[in-house]
């Protein structure tokens, strides 16, 4: 197999066009996909879901299900076509030529194996080391990741090592056979802010020693805008527009492009709505705790170290009305357990006060609390009873509190399906009918509909493409602004939360870190990991648009 | 339904009850001959003309038989099950539903009921009751009773942490409007699909009863029982138990596969 | 493997136990015609039923009764046999050693092949062979055992062509090939069935396997699909297999009282039809507890088995 000439592309994608045999029919997935990549660079492929940037990746490596068809083109790695290869001859380059890094480090990697052997493998594969040699030159793979101690971490399994340490390993691997071109797909969206840091500190590093070339997956532009030298755009398996990053997102051309720059939360385009007056707080924590598991006295007596676990503890922060307080974190920070304390779906210690009364504990909520504070959820698919209408759905809060009488009930609905700027008609559909986004819609409409004066909501966008996030968190806003209800808004993404929020509550492992006014969030005074946080989401600079897109976004 | 029949496995199941269910439907009319009939000179033969499958040991027509006793096979399997499934889905929906200390105590409970293994579970209660084919269907319904409350329950837990009936809890629903509109629509599924597999388990113990002389009585033309009465004969005339073991076998078979492919219906993404 | 999770795991088999014994007790005393009525027949008077009664101990109250039952186990005392007038542990403990050894070799036996052939059906998914498998694993779920045996009787045991006995038990102790020869059919019968429900529900385990993520990055790796399948796929498969297994020892262990009573072997299955059909109260009861604790035993040793496989089992 001919390796790749100096200046020949590594990759080269000619006109290819694939599609899968679905119980629909035929569905294209990929249609005409042109692209390539020279030694060294760094290609980004950028798209939202169902733009087909994942079934690129699987088409390059050849690893497609029964179901998938080549229709047309030509996929040539240093000049070689790989469509009709034989098997045997992509087991051979698989791993030596081209390699893999994933998005999920904890289910790629095989849980009986050690980390050591799973490196060590390919070495001994593709070039032909003993098992001694794969041994010395694993561990020195793994200390050029930048993996501490990589003689205790090859004798480790996947489960006994941290989601940073289990992507180095494959990043390792990947590179272990210096391969001439790695396929990265999405590697950091599993990883918490600064670990995904520190990892993309990792490739560009990686990248800059070996002189590989790289495809680059993401939805994130920011990310984007980072690693990569050139890219694609992709929507709906077609390439709307391509070239180098700077001219794509400063001067975008295409519509598609144009939008999803727009969309792009920045803490510049500040959506919220004016500060409320110094009003008395709506809702106060003091030291609210959530406690998830209690050793019992048999486990006490047999594992005397075992220790409470708790989501969080000694939590105080209050809102005031009509405000919008952001709740900032990564997973595991404990600020989803706040939201479900605070409406009553788990027992918390400490106490509440919402409107004047204390609770002290989750049985104390009564209707009335219930229906002033309200909780809307992240994901869309699960946020909606999938055996009830839409109507039904919305009707429901109507009744249950004894809103409207019951003759108005349909009007109201039709009212609140416009406030979330979707037609009357989808009130006789079901869930599964609706996007993702549309989904997310009704759900915000359903918490609106109980006239509340809280509205928490947890990780509304996070999973939601960039552009549907922009008109979901402008809804929100202006929805706020008709009700009056004050809402705490929690999130990961720190540009949006500035762009919405009047104050920032930033949450750690369970405890709070500190709460500021969101003018001040790039003071000096900020404390070190807020600043790790805010310095780890890079803010894409603002293209020139054509108005017709601006105001769409207004 | 066009999904069930998508798969080969769900036509052949749906092929093979279609059979089953019409014998059981119009059996006794399609019977050419009366099945208690003896026609005592013919008895004890394979296959003919005049006997498409044989005769008995009192030269009743076995065709007759087999069509006769479709039915009350087939009520059987589907009313143990049905038994089995009521009792069972209200017990798991209650653990599921209630948790804590309520669903601790219940689990335990079925833990013991499992720990004896099914047939010996039925065979005790089928004692206790003493036989008949009343008796062997209500022993087979209690004795499914512990495996369908687990199954609830884990159907119950599992659509407990959606967010919709996290949703609800938070509006300050009843218990009873979560549990009836929110949960058991959405976790009928499950035990539906568990339920139609094991009919062809009730079929196929309620057989097993009547072999053993604790479930249909003679002269009940119960398939399990026409293969203990043959079993004497068996040598001169294997077709005697070979006719009903098909019998018993297409019949489990059908509603196997068919609840095999609800379930993929249901679910595609399980790799069966 | 940690203390706490052992005692948790035996604490939990000890209360299950508990229940199973009042589950028996309960049951086998709402029979109605106790064993007094079984003995004295069509000779029984108020009078000597009373007299009889008595003297078994079937006048106490209930509890007092249960509670002497227990108590009796826990120090190895079963009762007496009320028909065969032994005692119960001595007439139970050689029909259970007949039954381990019928268990045990279907048991080694079925896992031994239908392991290997639920992995050939996954590995080989959609060709020929995993469609024969499948076949014969659907055709096999289907058929009770008593159908089982009776078709392989037929075939094999027929007075014109006998190529095994139809029945019968030789000790393993006098004469080992006779009892293989005897043991033949009956384990055939056994193993058939559970064959079929064990490859089916393995290939279905091991397809999970296969469409993992990471056999896929093993694949991309380049690694032979050889070395795929023996270093990615079976380790991962072996702690679903032995769940599987376990799983189906339920169903084994029900199967023995069908197959014992056509083969006329002298096990656990066919001294509890006897005692069934005798209302021998000590017997059913003891029988049911014996297979009850194998049963959960076995469970147990199961899952310590995962635990041990899967590097991931940490607590129930």
């Amino acid at each position: 197999m001919p390796e790749t000439a100096p200046d020949q592309p590594v990759l080269e994608v000619q006109n290819y066009s694939m599609a899968y045999d679905t119980e629909a029919g035929r569905v294209e997935a990929l249609k005409n996909v042109s692209l390539s990549v020279r030694p060294g660079e760094t290609h980004a492929i950028v798209g939202e879901s169902g733009s087909g940037k994942t079934t690129l990746a699987w088409a390059i490596m050849r690893y497609l299900p029964d179901n998938a068809h080549d229709l047309n083109g030509a996929i040539l790695l240093g000049g070689s076509d790989l469509i009709g290869m034989s098997q045997v001859a992509l087991t051979d380059l698989r791993g030596r030529r081209v390699s893999m890094v994933y998005q999920d480090p904890s289910s790629s990697l095989n849980p009986s194996m050690t980390l050591g052997d799973q490196v060590s493998e390919v070495l001994r594969r593709h070039r032909g080391m003993l098992p001694a040699e794969a041994r010395i030159e694993t561990e020195a793979a793994l200390k050029r990741t930048g993996i501490r101690d990589p003689a205790a971490i090859m004798k480790r399994y996947p489960h006994e090592a941290s989601g940073g340490e289990k992507q180095r390993v494959i990043i390792a691997t990947a590179f272990a056979c210096n391969p001439e071109l790695i396929i990265f797909d999405e590697p950091t969206t599993a990883l918490d802010i600064l670990t995904a840091n520190q990892i993309i500190e990792l490739f560009l590093k990686l990248r800059d020693e070996t002189g590989v070339a790289a495809i680059y997956i993401s939805h994130d532009l920011g990310l984007v805008s980072r690693v990569a030298d050139t890219v694609s755009v992709l929507y709906q398996g077609e390439v709307v527009e391509q070239g180098d990053v700077a001219t794509v997102f400063g001067a975008p051309v295409h519509p598609y492009t144009q939008r999803l720059l727009a969309s792009l939360p920045r803490p510049a385009d500040r959506l919220a709505i004016d500060a409320p007056n110094d009003d008395a707080a709506l809702m106060t924590l003091e030291n609210v705790g959530v406690c998830y598991y209690a050793p019992s006295l048999l486990t006490r007596l047999l594992e005397p170290k075992t220790t409470a676990v708790y989501g969080a503890r000694n939590i105080s922060f209050s809102v005031k009305p009509g405000e919008l307080l952001g709740v900032v974190g990564e997973s595991g920070s404990g600020k989803s357990t706040i939201a479900k304390a605070a409406t009553g779906l788990h027992p918390f210690e400490g106490k509440i006060t919402f409107d004047g009364k204390t609770y002290e504990n989750a049985k104390a909520f009564n209707r009335e609390y219930r229906r002033q504070v309200q909780i809307i959820f992240q994901h869309p698919d699960g946020s909606l009873n999938p055996r009830e209408t839409i109507g039904r759905i919305l009707a429901r809060p109507l009744l249950l509190y004894g809103l409207v009488p019951r003759v108005q009930v349909a009007d109201r609905v039709a009212e609140l399906l416009e406030m979330v700027l979707l037609p009357r008609e989808f009130a006789s559909r079901f869930p599964h009918q609706l996007s993702g986004g549309q989904k997310q819609r009704v759900a915000i409409a359903r918490a609106f509909a109980a006239e509340p004066k809280l509205v928490i909501c947890d990780e509304i966008t996070a999973s939601l493409d960039v552009s549907v996030q922009a008109v979901m968190a402008r809804l929100l806003v202006d929805l706020q602004t008709r009700s009056g209800a004050a809402c705490i808004f929690i999130t990961h993404d720190l540009n949006l939360v500035r762009q919405l929020a009047h104050r920032i509550v930033v949450m750690r492992d369970g405890a709070v870190v500190e709460s500021f006014a969101t003018e001040n969030s790039e003071q000096p005074d900020r404390a070190p990991y807020t600043q790790d946080l805010i310095n780890a989401v890079p803010v894409l600079a603002r293209p020139t648009l054509p108005k017709e897109i601006e105001e769409l976004l207004q | 339904m066009r999904k069930i029949l998508s798969s080969p496995s769900g036509v052949v199941g749906v092929m093979l009850l279609t059979v089953v269910m019409s014998a059981a439907a119009f059996g006794p009319w399609l019977a050419p001959y009366d099945p208690q009939l003896f026609h005592a000179q013919n008895r004890l033969e394979g296959p003919s003309i005049a006997h498409w499958l044989g005769t008995d040991h009192y030269g009743r027509d076995m065709l007759s038989r087999i069509l006769n006793g479709a039915r009350s096979t087939v009520l059987f399997g589907l009313g143990a099950t049905a038994l089995g499934v009521c009792a069972g889905s209200i017990i798991g929906v209650v653990a599921g539903v209630e948790g804590g200390r309520t669903d601790s105590v219940i689990m335990r409970l079925l833990d013991g009921m499992l720990a004896m293994p099914e047939l010996l579970f039925t065979l005790l209660i089928v004692t206790l009751l003493g036989g008949g084919t009343l008796q062997a269907l209500l022993a087979v319904g209690v004795a499914f009773t512990p495996g369908m409350a687990r199954i609830a329950r884990s159907a119950v837990l599992s659509v407990r942490t959606r967010e919709y009936v996290l949703a609800a809890r938070a509006r300050g629903e009843s218990r009873a409007w979560i549990v009836l509109r929110e949960v058991m629509p959405n976790a009928i599924g499950p035990i539906i699909v568990e339920a139609t597999i094991r009919v062809s388990f009730a079929i196929m113990i309620g057989a097993t009863l009547g072999f053993l002389g604790l479930g249909a009585q003679p002269p009940s033309t119960e398939w399990g029982l026409m293969v203990s009465e043959a079993r004497q004969f068996m040598f001169r005339n294997p077709w005697g138990v070979i006719v009903p073991g098909i019998a018993i076998a297409m019949t489990a078979m059908g509603f196997n596969l068919f609840g095999d492919a609800l379930r993929d219906a249901f679910d595609p993404k399980r790799s069966h | 493997m940690n203390l706490s999770y052992l005692i948790r795991r035996l604490g939990a088999v000890v209360v299950v136990m508990a229940i199973v014994t009042v589950a028996v007790f309960v049951i086998t005393n709402v029979l109605p015609g106790n064993a007094a009525l079984m003995i004295l027949g069509e000779n029984s008077t108020p009078e000597n039923l009373a007299a009889l009664e008595r003297q078994l101990g079937l006048d106490r109250p209930l509890l007092v009764q249960y509670f002497d039952w227990v108590s009796g186990i826990l120090q190895g005392d079963f009762g007496m046999s009320l028909r065969l007038g032994l005692p119960v542990a001595q007439v139970v403990g050689s029909a259970f050693i007949n039954s381990m050894w019928l268990a045990g070799i279907a048991l080694a036996g079925v896992t031994l092949i239908s392991i290997p052939l639920g992995a050939l059906a996954a590995i080989k998914r959609g060709t020929k062979y995993d469609t024969i498998i499948g076949v014969f694993s659907y055709v096999g779920t289907a058929l009770p055992e008593f159908v089982t045996a009776t078709i392989l009787l037929v075939l094999f045991a027929s007075p014109g062509n006998t190529i095994f006995p139809a029945g019968g038990f030789v000790e393993p102790k006098e004469d080992f090939l006779a009892f293989l020869n005897h043991a033949v059919l009956p384990v055939a019968t056994l193993g058939l069935v559970l064959m079929a429900h064990i490859s089916r529900q393995v290939r279905s385990e091991m397809s999970e396997v296969l469409s993992s993520d990471y056999v896929r990055a093993a694949r991309l790796k380049g690694l032979s699909e050889r070395r795929v399948i023996w270093r990615h796929t079976l380790p991962n498969s072996l702690a679903p297999a032995v769940a599987v297994i376990s799983l189906n020892i339920g169903y084994l262990l029900g199967g023995i009282i069908v197959v014992e009573e056509i083969f006329a072997w002298p096990g656990l299955g066919r001294l509890l039809i006897y005692a069934l059909q005798n209302r021998d109260l000590p017997v059913i009861q003891a029988i049911t507890l014996v297979l009850a604790v194998v049963y959960a035993l076995s469970n147990l040793i199961s899952d310590l088995v995962i635990a041990k496989l899967d590097p991931r089992v940490r607590y129930a």
